[in-house]
Parts: C-alpha cells; sequence; structure tokens
C-alpha cells in the first residue's frame, strides 16, 4: 500500500511541478534563454522547486519501475533486496541532483 | 459456399495437445456444416462426435451458468456455449479455438486451473457471520447494500477474466480479478464480520495494489461484470481499513430483526 500511495502522491506533485516546468521553461511569454536560466536559478525558491520536483520524478519513476519488475513472478521473490536497490538508488540519485542544483552559481 | 455469400461448410480450427505424445501445441482444421443456431460449443461436440472422438474440451450445463467451457476463440476468451459459430468465422471462413491462455494445458483445450481455484480460496469467499447468530432473528440488507454487490454476484468462475490478465500471465502470485471480486462481495455485504481482516490480506504486494487497471478483465467477462471497478473499490477501501471495520460493527448491531 505505501509503493502505491508513494506512487500516486508522487503523481499529484509531478502534474504541479510539471504544468509550472512547462509553464516557465517552454511556454514564458518572451524568448528565453540559458541566461534567464541562470537568473531564475540564482532565486533560492527556485532552486529548493528544481529539487522537489526531482524528489517527485525519483519517486514516481523508481515505485514504478519496482512494481513493474515485479510483476514477473522470477523477480517476485527478491522483492526486498529490489526495494532496498530503489531505495539506495533514489537517495544516491537525489544526494547528486540536489548537490548539483544547489551549488548552481552564476558565472562571475 | 451457397447462394446467398454464406459460408455452409466451414472450417474450426482447433489447437490440439496431448501430452503423451506431442512436445508442443499444434493447430487441427476440422470441417464442418453451418446449421443456424449453431454455436461453438455445438460444432466442438459435432466434431468428437463424428470426426475424432479425441477432442478433449470441458462442457457442462450448455447454458452460459456453470463456467465450464470458457476458451479462446479467434484471440478472445468466451464462453464457447453461447457464442454463435457464424459471428466468430473470419473472411475464409475460420474460427479458431485455442485454449484459455496463460494456464497449463492438460490435453488439447482442457487447461489446469489449481492457480486459478488456490487464489479463490485465499480470500475466504465464504461468508463469515458475526460471533454470535441470534437463531430467533434474520438478517435485513437493504435495497441499496444489495444493489452495491450485484456485480459481483452474478460471478460464475468461468476463469476469462483471469486467464485474459497480463499481471497473471507474469506472476501466477498475484491474487487475480476473479478472487479479488469475490472479495469486493465480501467485503460489502454488511452481514460479513471480518471486512477488516479481508482487506488486510488484499492489502500485501500480490494483492490489490497488483492490479495495472488493464481492463482485460472487463473485457472477457462473458456476463459483463467489472472486475476493476471492485477492485478499485478494494483499493480505497483498503486505506481506510480501521474505518471499515467500525462502521461493519455499527451497521451489524442493526442488521438482525425478528423473523417476518
Amino acid at each position: 500500500m505505501r509503493i502505491f500511495q508513494l506512487q500516486r502522491f508522487s503523481a499529484i506533485a509531478l502534474l504541479v511541478f510539471l504544468t509550472i516546468h512547462m509553464i516557465v521553461v517552454h511556454y514564458p511569454p518572451f524568448h528565453i534563454d540559458f541566461a534567464q536560466i541562470l537568473i531564475r536559478l540564482e532565486n533560492p525558491v527556485w532552486k529548493a522547486i528544481d529539487i522537489a520536483f526531482l524528489g517527485a520524478v525519483l519517486i514516481h519513476a523508481l515505485t514504478g519501475a519496482y512494481m513493474v519488475v515485479t510483476d514477473v513472478e522470477r523477480v517476485y521473490s527478491y522483492r526486498k533486496p529490489l526495494a532496498w536497490a530503489a531505495i539506495v538508488i533514489g537517495i544516491l540519485a537525489f544526494a547528486y541532483g540536489s548537490a548539483t542544483i544547489w551549488a548552481f552559481r552564476m558565472p562571475a | 459456399m451457397s447462394d446467398n455469400g454464406k459460408h455452409t461448410n466451414v472450417i474450426v480450427r482447433i489447437q490440439r495437445f496431448n501430452p503423451d505424445n506431442d512436445q508442443k501445441p499444434r493447430m487441427q482444421d476440422f470441417q464442418i456444416e453451418l446449421k443456424p443456431g449453431t454455436t461453438i460449443l455445438d460444432a466442438l461436440q459435432e466434431i468428437k462426435t463424428h470426426q475424432d472422438g479425441s477432442v478433449t474440451y470441458r462442457k457442462s450445463c450448455r447454458h452460459a451458468i456453470c463456467g465450464s467451457c470458457a476458451m479462446n476463440v479467434n484471440g478472445k476468451n468466451e464462453l464457447v456455449c453461447k457464442t454463435p459459430l457464424r459471428e466468430r468465422l473470419d473472411k475464409n471462413g475460420v474460427c479458431t479455438v485455442r485454449p484459455l491462455p496463460y494456464l497449463p494445458i492438460i490435453k488439447d483445450l482442457v487447461v489446469d486451473r489449481t492457480a486459478f481455484w488456490e487464489q479463490y480460496l485465499r480470500v475466504k469467499p465464504w461468508l463469515a457471520p458475526p460471533p454470535t447468530v441470534q437463531t430467533d432473528r434474520e438478517y435485513r440488507v437493504s435495497q441499496e447494500e444489495v444493489a452495491a454487490i450485484r456485480n459481483a454476484e452474478t460471478c460464475i468462475m468461468c476463469g476469462a477474466c483471469y486467464s485474459a490478465c497480463q499481471v497473471i500471465a507474469l506472476n501466477k502470485k498475484y491474487i487475480g480479478p476473479h478472487a479479488l471480486l469475490k472479495a469486493f462481495l465480501r467485503v460489502l455485504d454488511p452481514r460479513d464480520a471480518i471486512p477488516g481482516e479481508r482487506l488486510a490480506d488484499l492489502d500485501g504486494s500480490d494483492g490489490v495494489y497488483r492490479c495495472h487497471t488493464i481492463f482485460n478483465c472487463i473485457d472477457a467477462c462473458p456476463k459483463g461484470l467489472n472486475p476493476t471497478e471492485a477492485i478499485e473499490t478494494l483499493r480505497k477501501l483498503a486505506q481506510r481499513r480501521l474505518k471499515v471495520e467500525e462502521e461493519r460493527l455499527e451497521r451489524q448491531k442493526t442488521i438482525t430483526e425478528p423473523i417476518a
């Protein structure tokens, strides 16, 4: 049940984040370029939003992959090691991605 | 062909497999005369009686109520006793009959349903009455409560949904749409005293959350039932299991009334 709920909550979060992402990055009222992305990422609120977005993507993707992979009977008995592998991959990817976003600075 | 362009002699293509002689299943064509009202089961019976007595299949009631004769016809699971042969002929006048997919074949069109029944028994398909049954009173269930479970009541356990489920194809440990539909029937039945226990059992990794809402079970059901909707309802109830238990305890306080 927890995996199911995690996937549903992350799906709702993704709906919000993807809407923000599409509006801000792909459909701005003016042309967007790298310079504007640099300005946006100077703001810590945007960094927090991007980190939360990354978290939602990782939770949704890893829980989905786990559910699909464990559909196969041969893999089914390895549920616990697979769950731990997904958790470790998720934590590592989240730490790496968050550090990259947070460390982003406007070039001097 | 007759004058009106309809096939009078048609081919019934049957998947054959005899574990004593065959390494793998093979297809065999039988030509029969198409008479008005011939069902696929009639055609199989005709073939068995007049052409090849070794053709093996299950049948019983011939009235679409026993669920014995579920088979795969032109790629879709159906009850062959209620399916007219004429409606299942392709443009060459051929109808292909195979056993239910994803289940071990015993012989020809007969499959081993052990996994199907094991999962069925797993959900405790029987009604669990309250521990103190009063013999001088009777249960009174409202029309609304009956209407809620009507969907599940008419299941004939033919296995068409089970065998059409893609999750079952990969994993026989999944409870399956047939048993979940029965669990739905019991969980929603106000006479049942253990809905919480049932929902806890369905909450595991091979329970209601394993369904990917592919809808094959709905498409395959010869009775037009909706196992997917039942599974979705069980998912919602499983997430508020304790509340369901409380509500049932309250309901059972008023469910019995003096015998009319």
